[in-house]
């Protein structure tokens, strides 16, 4: 199965875009899910029909749901949610469930899993994900690399010192803060279905992102910066997708200012992403429903098939060459102040601006000193030097 | 103290209609700091002017910040936070990560009110305009004290139990770092008082939401379910903007003929959704909007005469009614689906529910004994209708 994360900046057209895909997709004859994870789901305007939590029909190839952390989280995880009642009980508290949602990572992880449940039917061949504005895209594809840390560090500590305590607790009030065994195997299977995604979205071959833009400065400007945060943790994008470009038809007149400013920012937009650039024009009506939306899929995609990979890069790739092994990732928008590399071990350190990302180095670069750093824009160059040398 | 929070959809302008509203104020003589929320800034860029967590001075009674929730949060959840790094980093975590992942949920959520709240009790000024992140982001910073209070509740009772019984033992097993007992003062002082204050801020009568939208069904949609979702919550809208509205200069264009009829539609169906609310109209200005006076000229097109500091109009309010038979609780829910509508009473406290929120309302003493007989959404409301008790049939 395909998965192709649609992100960008707030109101650029991520959920118009995403469906127009979906049913320019099922032309080709794609099975097609389009899952919204976006908590202000949009889905339903877009369609003018009702989307709910469980996959609709939109048209015979195309289906729809809306992840909502409520209703995922009130289904599922019943022994986690046992354990949490039973440890509450003094309050019979019914909402627990809904409480959870205060802590961190839960609508992420609600919205990863549902991804893997779309593979898990079998109906499908394409997983189309409207995602919610960019910092949180990157946030819930952060998730599961902080999910595995957690599990590496503490999970069977934890373990191992629940089974320790339960015994010697038993009897006593507080003996049923200790999480019981199967609390724990709830805990193990819901892991290992989170890195089940994480293998799908890091797989190039499987997931592309494709990042929506307008053609406005500010918009530019943080999906440069996306598209780096996007590299550094691994997924690829391979293409940008430029939604409302004012046609040319405008004319000068009232728009003549905005026609401007558009063209430079087109011209911007070409020259900083290295992956291939598909626009569509603005609309002289609203794009709402099936038939205005596949009109607009086939503007967007002509005979392409959307479910295609649009570039055949990595994010980061090693290459070998004059003696020296060299780590690539594209980080478009991004200077080398932004930047800190360090490389401890197999692990190699990565901060750009506000990500970072520690990523675990293959035998033959492990150990070696960083010899040189160097952006060449897009493309940030780690040299690594020969183990032993200085 | 006058507290205004614009939200919407994405890229419909909150940014510049908060700017531009707090250019004006300040124009007119009121003491006026705007506020940007969203963690991806632009009032920067709209300002003309680089920001930063401290105001800034760009005219005469207009003052600029961003959040930096970082920083605030370190200064109310500090302690609390240094334990969980610490506890994270004995496990042999990397600190960087320990550090990122000890951040609190909502961070940046709290980080703006805790910033608004403090510039707000400063004295300094008489207007407060908040920029905030997109729709979702804003409802969970309206709802965040409520919900922090049921999260944080479970945490600290969890925490003091394991502090008291388990953990004594669990550090001759597993040799896990005790936090002080400044920690759990600390996360009680956030819980009872901060967020106490933080409600009792954007409950209060001087507090506003403004929705921002721009003639588009996707957008109106979108800030149909946010009022609904404020209502919910109790928070005070009173007006909607119109954004980006394309004058007569711009319909005359070839291109653009359909969307006059259209445009004129999206208006009736702002005025009649978002009604008793005031709603102004922008209009989509030939250039950016940029710098102290563009933007103080954006607002005159806004507001015109109308003080933009005012309430300008006022959704109802959550009512409770007594009567001799029993009593009625009034909620006004515009725009819900009722078959979606779900209304538990659970003790004294009565749950309400559609789509993805939900919320619990404690019940005034004198409606908490009653029980539950009825319950009906018309003209907006939902209304649930108490009753005594009925003795149960033999």
């Amino acid at each position: 199965m395909r998965v192709l994360l649609h992100t960008g900046k707030g109101g650029v057209g991520k959920t118009t875009l995403a469906l127009a895909s979906a049913l320019a997709a099922a032309r080709h004859g794609h099975r097609v899910c389009v899952l919204s994870t976006d908590p202000a789901h949009s889905l339903a305007d877009a369609l003018a029909s009702p989307v709910g939590p469980n996959a609709r029909r939109v048209t015979p190839g195309v289906w729809a749901r809306e992840i909502r952390a409520q209703v995922e989280l009130d289904r599922g995880w019943q022994s986690v949610q046992a354990w949490l009642r039973e440890l509450l009980r003094e309050e019979a508290d019914a909402l627990v469930a809904e409480e959870l949602l205060a802590f961190p990572g839960i609508e992420e992880l609600v919205a990863l899993r549902a991804v893997r449940e779309v593979e898990q039917t079998g109906d499908f061949d394409l997983c189309i994900v409207d995602c919610a504005p960019t910092g949180s895209t990157l946030r819930m594809l952060r998730f599961p690399d902080a999910l595995r840390i957690f599990m590496e560090h503490f999970f069977d500590l934890e373990r191992r010192g629940a089974r320790l305590l339960r015994p010697l607790m038993r009897g006593f009030e507080a003996g049923r803060l200790i999480p019981r065994e199967d609390f724990f195997d709830a805990f193990e299977r819901l892991y290992e279905e989170i890195d089940d995604v994480r293998r799908i979205l890091l797989d190039e071959a499987r997931t592309s992102a494709r990042l929506v833009v307008n053609p406005t400065r500010v918009i530019v400007d943080e999906t440069r910066r996306s598209f780096a945060y996007l590299s550094l943790y691994g997924v690829a994008t391979d293409a940008v997708l430029v939604n409302r470009v004012m046609p040319e038809a405008v004319g000068g007149g009232y728009f003549e200012r905005w026609l401007a400013l558009e063209r430079e920012e087109l011209a911007a937009i070409e020259a900083s992403f290295p992956v291939p650039i598909r626009r569509v024009p603005l609309q002289p009506r609203e794009v709402i429903g099936v038939d205005a939306l596949e009109a607009l899929g086939r503007d967007l995609f002509g005979d392409i098939d959307p479910a295609a990979r649009l570039a055949e890069g990595r994010p980061i790739r090693i290459r070998r060459g004059g003696g020296r092994t060299r780590l690539e990732i594209d980080l478009p928008g991004i200077s080398k102040e932004e930047i800190d590399v360090l490389a401890r071990g197999h692990d190699l350190h990565l901060r750009v601006r506000d990500g970072r990302r520690t990523i675990s180095l293959p035998d033959s670069l492990a150990g070696r000193p960083i010899e040189r750093v160097r952006l060449q824009e897009p493309v940030l160059e780690i040299v690594f030097g020969e183990r032993g040398e200085a | 103290m006058r507290l205004l929070l614009y939200t919407g959809k994405g890229g419909v302008g909150k940014t510049t209609t908060a700017a531009a509203t707090a250019a004006l104020a300040a124009e007119r003589g009121l003491r006026s700091l705007v506020v940007s929320a969203d963690a991806a800034h632009s009032l920067g860029d709209v300002l003309g002017e680089r920001l930063g967590a401290e105001p800034r001075r760009l005219g005469a009674r207009f003052d600029a910040l961003e959040v930096d929730a970082r920083h605030v949060v370190d200064t109310v959840w500090g302690r609390v936070r240094a334990y969980a790094v610490d506890l994270l980093r004995h496990q042999g975590m990397d600190e960087v990560l320990a550090e990122e992942l000890a951040l609190l949920p909502g961070a940046e959520e709290l980080a703006t009110l805790v910033c608004v709240e403090s510039w707000a009790q400063s004295g300094d000024y008489d207007l407060i305009v908040v920029d905030c992140a997109p729709t979702g982001s804003t409802l969970r910073l309206v709802t965040l004290p409520e919900l922090m209070h049921g999260g944080l509740r479970w945490l600290l009772r969890l925490q003091r139990a394991a502090a008291h019984v388990v953990e004594p033992l669990a550090r001759g097993l597993v040799g896990v770092p005790l936090p002080s007992p400044g920690v759990y003062a600390e996360a009680e002082e956030l819980l009872y008082r901060t967020l106490h204050r933080l409600r009792a801020r954007l409950l209060g009568r001087s507090t506003s939401v403004r929705l921002v939208v721009t003639p588009e069904s996707m957008v109106i949609d979108e800030a149909r379910r946010a009022l609904t979702e404020l209502c919910l919550f109790q928070l005070a809208s009173d007006a909607v903007v119109l954004n980006r509205m394309l004058p007569e200069a711009a319909l005359r264009e070839d291109f653009f003929r359909a969307w006059g009829p259209a445009q004129a539609a999206r208006r009736a169906e702002v005025e009649r959704i978002f009604a008793p609310l005031a709603c102004l109209e922008a209009p989509l200005q030939p250039d950016e909007v940029r710098g102290l006076e563009a933007l103080a000229a954006h607002g005159r097109a806004l507001f015109g005469e109308r003080d933009p500091a005012a309430r300008l109009g006022e959704s109802a309010r959550l009512r409770f009614e007594r009567d001799a038979e029993g009593g009625r609780l009034r909620l006004p829910l515009p725009g819900v689906d009722p078959g979606a509508l779900e209304v538990a009473r659970v003790d004294d406290e009565l749950v309400v529910g559609f789509e993805g929120a939900r919320r619990k309302i404690a019940l005034p003493t004198g409606l908490a004994k009653l029980d539950v007989s009825g319950v009906a959404y018309h003209g907006g409301e939902l209304v649930v209708s108490f009753a005594l008790a009925e003795a149960p049939a033999a």
